[in-house]
């Protein structure tokens, strides 16, 4: 611990020298940083029907199936969804909606399921936290609802259910809503890809090869 | 495997200078078609998704001034991560070099006894070759990008920071699957070897406990960590192990969580041309019940802290390694990245490899540029490379200067020798006299030299040279004056 505590001093002494002509004070740290000037776009423009539509699109570019829903409706879209895949052992949060467990399916609720055992169900049904339109990225907190981190990267296919209230159009938009600042976050832009080779996108790597989305339409 | 350069090593301090490293390429058509085509790939998505943005030059500005004034508070920032980071859990170490890196590294092995490590792809474990290190000490490294994994299997090195292997075609991949996965059948389908590294690597994910990690960011408030990806693979390593180690240049720091709403938007975008990278995860220390309950960060200053000193260099520490700089630079289009003899290649790898090695290595790599300033545009964080480069080369000069091997070197004579006929007429008329006569023995007919002996030849080598003419300028216009008061007359 000594020598790492020297190593640490040393390295910390060189930066102060290397920065003392340029360093800020402590006291005036935070002024400086909040004086940082941030003229790019924070507000999206686009309400509603056209801020779903962009994240729509944008989702569908990364080559995610994208279904619309009311809220009524949600579990008949859950079993289309289902059904057209033949999905019939689904992994869920804890946390998740009784709502969204309909019938006929074996639902393998995570109360510490092994990796072996979340291997083998055919998807993983989740909430999400927040989407961005801009971007088509859906941002996962893992809370209760969400599930942690290994439900939904072992499976091979994720079904999100998303909320249009949920549904942000920039990134800064996000980080205004992610206050305070979440523990564990994983920002999903499309199924896993890969261009390794010779730049050729090929579509699901070691995440889940496939991504769905149920958008439900909670607001007006 | 004929088709790929000779093995490389990418180590500064043994690499050959870089016009002479360049030389293999050059003759490779095959690896220059595969560079090209890679980097014409991403740079036209990326032109295609810069231009949607209409607040790019905002973004540009703000990272720029946010890496900035991080830089210049880098201690504070520092201290404040180690702080929070430590509160949630994980524990910090601190490396001044390479060596005592890898060192901690071992250690933190040792302790769980592992003997088996999965790793997420990471230039700055390249830059400590820890690789090579850990195998010395019996440790098993496997690689988990599939870039990485097709460079550890076909014993190759990485020539580019975000597609490592993309000096590495599609059937050149297939040879080394077919051979080092036992699996001869495989076509040159990148779908079908997309998935046989799936299935190669599917066990060394759930059963390998121990795993190593770059960052792309330090959140200094949250103590949080930063990592962006596409494959899945990053997740995993960063999920299912006990033990994680995440090594981190010290310059990787961000004051605040809030910050990623700009360096995400312009990484993705810079590197891959994508609006977003498909995952990007952030974990704060250890999380009860989720991920690695066994957290370290080795942060990693080997030489980043002498740039931070330096006014016109320190910008170079701002890099948040999206490779835009190389896909655009027209040098390393022709050459690939091996040539730089560095992790580190191309316009950024210029600046950057010669200043980690305190200007004792690597000094052929500031004239590795035309300064066309192609990757000074397109840089997210605005770093002025063109600008480092001109002074890294001032100093590469001045060191020269103070060697007693300029005493020999026919540059240094020719300089010397120029500065005396310049400093007289009649010195520089015999001059231009003798070097008529010189130059005629080289001179075409028609009127150009073509080639030149010794120094000279560094010139003709790539461009012809015009002919002395038969007068100068002054005898020309004595005659004329002559000539003109005979006519006057």
């Amino acid at each position: 611990m000594t020598v790492a505590n020297t190593t640490r001093e040393q390295v910390l002494d060189r930066i102060r020298k290397a920065t003392s002509s340029v360093a800020t004070g402590p006291s005036q740290l935070n002024e400086q940083y909040t004086a940082i000037p941030r003229p790019y776009v924070r507000k999206g423009a686009l309400h509603g029907a056209a801020k779903q539509a962009l994240l729509m699109e944008r989702l569908r570019d990364y080559e995610a199936e994208v279904a619309e829903s009311t809220q009524d409706n949600l579990g008949q879209a859950i079993g289309s969804m289902l059904a057209a895949r033949d999905a019939g052992v689904l992994a869920v949060p804890g946390g998740v909606p009784p709502a969204w467990k309909i019938p006929q399916v074996d639902w393998r609720i995570d109360q510490g399921l092994s990796n072996a055992e979340i291997e083998k169900v055919d998807g993983v049904l989740t909430g999400a936290f927040c989407a961005i339109a801009d971007s088509g990225t859906i941002v996962l907190h893992h809370t209760s609802c969400e599930g942690r981190r290994a439900l939904t990267l072992l499976p091979d296919w994720h079904l999100c259910i998303l909320f249009a209230s949920q549904v942000v159009e920039t990134l800064p938009e996000y980080f205004e809503r992610a206050r305070p600042a979440p523990k564990l976050v994983t920002w999903i832009s499309g199924p896993s890809a890969t261009a390794d080779i010779e730049m050729t996108r090929i579509k699901g790597v070691h995440g889940p090869r496939q991504l769905s989305v149920i958008l439900v339409n909670d607001e007006e | 495997m004929s088709q790929l350069a000779e093995h490389p090593v990418l180590d500064p301090a043994k690499a050959p200078p870089f016009p002479q490293a360049a030389l293999p390429v050059l003759h490779n058509p095959q690896l220059r078609k595969n560079v090209a085509h890679a980097v014409d790939v991403i740079q036209l998505k990326r032109a295609r998704l810069v231009a949607e943005k209409t607040d790019w030059q905002e973004l540009r500005s703000a990272a720029a001034a946010i890496r900035t004034h991080t830089l210049e508070n880098l201690d504070k920032y520092l201290e404040q991560f180690e702080a929070r980071c430590t509160a949630a859990g994980g524990r910090v170490h601190w490396a001044s070099d390479a060596s005592e890196a890898r060192r901690i590294i071992l250690d933190i092995l040792r302790e769980d006894d592992a003997r088996q490590v999965i790793k997420i792809k990471t230039m700055t474990s390249a830059e400590i070759q820890l690789n090579p290190f850990l195998e010395s000490e019996g440790v098993k490294v496997f690689e988990t990008d599939l870039a990485e994994i097709i460079l550890q299997l076909g014993n190759e090195e990485p020539s580019h920071i975000v597609v490592p292997a993309l000096h590495i075609n599609r059937s050149q991949v297939r040879e080394i699957f077919a051979k080092s996965m036992g699996r001869p059948e495989l076509t040159d389908d990148p779908r079908e070897l997309t998935a046989a590294a799936r299935n190669y690597l599917r066990s060394k994910f759930l059963d390998i406990p121990t795993a190593i990690s770059g960052a792309n960011y330090l959140i200094a408030d949250t103590g949080g960590v930063a990592i962006v990806e596409s494959e899945g693979n990053g997740r995993m390593c960063l999920t299912l192990p006990k033990t994680l180690i995440t090594l981190a240049g010290i310059e990787k720091v961000l004051p605040r969580f809030e910050d990623l709403e700009v360096m995400l938007q312009v990484l993705a975008r810079s590197a891959t041309g994508e609006r977003m990278n498909p995952y990007t995860s952030l974990w704060n220390g250890v999380v009860p019940g989720d991920g690695p309950q066994n957290f370290h960060v080795v942060l990693l200053d080997n030489g980043r802290s002498s740039i931070l000193a330096k006014t016109k260099e320190r910008q170079t520490l701002r890099c948040i390694r999206c490779a835009a700089c190389m896909n655009s630079c027209p040098v390393y289009r022709q050459t690939g990245g091996h040539a730089y003899g560095s992790v580190y290649p191309g316009p950024i790898g210029a600046i950057l490899t010669p200043q980690l090695m305190q200007m004792r290595f690597a000094q052929s790599l500031p004239y590795a540029s035309s300064l066309c300033g192609a990757c000074y545009e397109v840089c997210p964080v605005k770093i002025n490379i063109p600008e480092v480069l001109l002074e890294l080369r001032s100093q590469v000069i001045s060191q020269e200067k103070r060697s007693l091997r300029r005493l020999f070197d026919p540059l240094y004579l020719g300089l010397r020798a120029a500065g005396v006929i310049f400093s007289r007429a009649w010195i520089f008329r015999a001059a231009q006299r003798f070097g008529r006569i010189g130059a005629g023995l080289f001179t075409r007919k028609d009127g150009w030299i073509h080639s030149l002996p010794s120094i000279g030849g560094k010139w003709t080598q790539t461009r012809d040279l015009r002919g002395f003419p038969d007068k100068t300028f002054r005898e020309w216009w004595r005659e004329r004056a002559a000539h003109s008061s005979r006519e006057s007359k």
